[in-house]
């Protein structure tokens, strides 16, 4: 499955995951009741900074987030309509520095090591008679599936054009959610057969 | 007798097994018992429809067939042998130990292979789908995934271990299903229909492989020519065993069967 | 939780995840607002698994948006999406969805059409704007009336999905009746 990780290696990708998120919500609590905007405009720039630190990958980085700058344009225009202009470049400023800091520690991180970095916080499930494995195999399951599922609608699509001419259709989507329920019901047996979600290894 | 040994067969697998000391879930089960499935006047519903009627077999032949129709109860009678069923009435023993008593542990002896890859395998990867069964039996992470790949080096498809799972052949994938049974150590192999999503070579190819294998097999299958080298065929119909013999009495049989019902059967919807 | 509500739960956000992938529908009559398919699955998640499995399957997506998995629609992930604007969207989804299943079960004496447009539209809609408007007044610092106007732009495409949700759920129920967990 595709992932938005940029390839590494670079010092960014070098820091453990624990590291980057812990430093990405020390960053958030304190750029939060900034209003500044010359010390938001500098976050920003701190933030490209890291970008381009990456080099010419990093910075392409940069063009994903032009969907963004759309919301931000909105946003700072119903703060003009409201006579609050300079307020809206402060909250702007804000928003993009702490979207591009939170990419940057995303794009830098593999899936796994962020898996592993969150781990610890589903031990607890263990008081409850859960399994804190369950999370991890249920994340599997869905990088598995998803595209599974992609390929049974484009199926369905392929055999509604055959018979309408038409190209698709909203009404695919129940017997795609059909055949969905349907292979889950296959997956979970044969994860049964396989001694089930707690293993064989005699905990309970 | 069965066809000669592929390269990484069955005792290279026992080789693989022998390393490690295997601990044995309970006692109740006794492996080194001739019969390794036994079924005592088994019954069973689904809803209201008897899928199965007071069955009773005893199991022990190394390779073992199932034909029947569809609906006769084939898929329900091997479930029954993993705990993936359990039977309202009556007794399914597997080494001697009730299936209802002993279901958590039944998948360290009896493997499952299904109808459908795509069904079976969990993991994005070769090597993490065989890396499961290992872990499963607890063992560490990182041990397992050096043995995952000690595995599929065993069985000739290292080069395979990094490959999403969705990139293979069909015949692939179904050999990848298969090892990531067989590396769980069973004593006991069962397939669903396991070559329907084959074509004739790739089913040819996994039955060789089938056959090179140590492990007790039963195996349900709608293409008669794959039972050949089988010692014993059981033939189910509404639920019963209607007969049971080796192949060369009991495949001419149903086969004949399937001739006469479809000779006086109309082409239409009512006899489908 | 057994092997079978694990794997429900995987597939419903994988359900979701593949709709957020589908090409969004620009519907004319409605201004060309894309119209994506995904919070037709956070109503469907509620409507067809309850309250709670509904639910474990939205934060089971999220969590593997938050790990980085580009599944949101057009092809968003990772911890960005949690700093935005519309993170309060994001955080009533889970919540929406378990609203929604609560009102199947519920309401589960009365045509499966009806209270499934009744629990989408409550939980789809209602519960997830209670937090995405709200939400969106924290971190832009907008008025709430601008805010809810602002989000105003989306909600014929909610009330389509409404539609589809519930239609979706009675063929469902009539197709595969015992699939319609959340009224086992």
């Amino acid at each position: 499955m595709i992932a938005l990780q940029i390839p590494g290696p670079s010092w960014a990708h070098a820091l453990p995951a624990h590291v980057k998120l812990l430093f990405l919500a020390f960053s958030g609590a304190l750029l939060f009741p900034v209003k500044d905007p010359l010390v938001l405009g500098a976050s920003v720039i701190v933030v490209f900074g890291f970008y381009a630190s990456l080099g010419a990958n990093g910075l392409a980085q940069l063009r994903l987030l032009r969907p963004f700058a759309y919301m931000l344009v909105f946003i700072v225009g119903l703060h003009a309509l409201s006579g609050t202009l300079q307020n809206g470049i402060s909250i702007a400023l804000r928003l993009t520095a702490m979207v591009l800091l939170a990419n940057f520690v995303s794009v830098t991180t593999r899936m796994d090591d962020m898996l592993d970095a969150v781990r610890p916080m589903f031990v607890p499930l263990k008081w409850i008679g859960g399994s804190p494995q369950k999370p991890a195999l249920a994340v599997t399951l869905v990088i598995r599936f998803a595209p599974v599922l992609l390929t049974i609608y484009r199926n369905l699509q392929e055999a509604f054009r055959a018979r309408t001419g038409q190209k698709s259709s909203w009404r695919l989507i129940a017997p795609l959610a059909l055949q969905a329920l349907r292979m889950s019901e296959h997956v979970a047996e044969a994860l049964t057969a396989r001694g089930g979600t707690k293993g064989l290894s005699g905990e309970r | 007798m069965r066809a000669g040994r592929v390269n990484g067969g069955g005792q290279a697998d026992m080789a693989f097994w022998s390393k490690r000391s295997k601990t044995n879930g309970g006692q109740a089960f006794n492996l080194s018992q001739d019969v390794y499935a036994a079924f005592e006047n088994v019954s069973l519903k689904l809803g209201d429809r008897v899928v199965l009627n007071s069955v009773s077999l005893e199991l022990r032949e190394r390779r073992i067939g199932l034909v029947g129709l569809n609906g006769s109860g084939k898929s329900t009678l091997v479930r029954l042998l993993n705990g993936l069923r359990l039977p309202d009435s009556g007794t399914v023993r597997i080494f001697g130990a009730p299936t209802e008593d002993v279901t958590g542990d039944l998948p360290r002896h009896v493997g499952f292979v299904f109808q459908n890859p795509d069904h079976q395998a969990i993991f994005p990867t070769v090597e993490e789908e065989i890396t499961f069964g290992l872990t499963q039996l607890g063992l560490p992470k990182k041990d397992a995934a050096r043995d995952a790949r000690a595995f599929l080096k065993l069985h000739d498809c290292e080069r395979l271990a990094e490959l999403p799972f969705s990139s293979l052949s069909e015949g692939q994938k179904q050999l990848i299903c298969i090892l990531a049974i067989l590396v769980m150590g069973p004593q006991i192999l069962v397939l669903d229909e396991p070559l329907s999503s084959l074509d004739g070579l790739a089913s040819r190819l996994i039955l060789k492989k089938l056959g090179s294998l140590e492990q007790r097999i039963v195996m349900v299958s709608h293409d008669l020519s794959t039972f050949a080298d089988f010692d014993r065929i059981l033939w189910l119909d509404e639920g019963t065993i209607r007969m049971d013999g080796v192949p060369g009495d009991v495949l001419p049989a149903y086969s004949a069967d399937l001739d006469r019902r479809a000779a006086n059967a109309e082409a239409g919807g009512g006899a489908l | 939780m057994s092997d079978r509500s694990l794997v429900q739960i995987a597939f419903y956000a994988a359900l979701i995840a593949a709709l957020g992938l589908l090409p969004p529908i620009a519907i004319p009559f409605l201004g060309g607002v894309p119209i994506t398919a995904q919070s037709l699955g956070v109503m469907l998640a509620g409507v067809m698994l309850g309250p709670v499995r509904g639910a474990l399957a939205v934060l089971l997506l999220l969590f593997l948006v938050a790990l980085g998995a580009p599944l949101l629609s057009g092809g968003r992930g990772g911890l960005a999406v949690f700093a935005g604007p519309s993170v309060g969207f994001l955080i009533g989804w889970p919540v929406g969805a378990f609203v929604a299943g609560l009102i199947m079960q519920k309401t589960a004496n009365y045509n499966v059409l009806v209270s499934a447009a009744f629990a989408a539209a409550i939980g789809g809609i209602g519960v997830i704007y209670a937090f995405g408007i709200p939400g969106l007044v924290v971190m832009t610092d907008l008025t709430f009336a601008k805010a809810a106007m602002g989000s105003a732009i989306y909600l014929p495409g909610d009330l389509v999905k409404v539609a589809i949700a519930a239609i979706v759920a009675q063929t469902v129920a009539r197709g595969l009746p015992h699939a319609l967990m959340s009224r086992a």
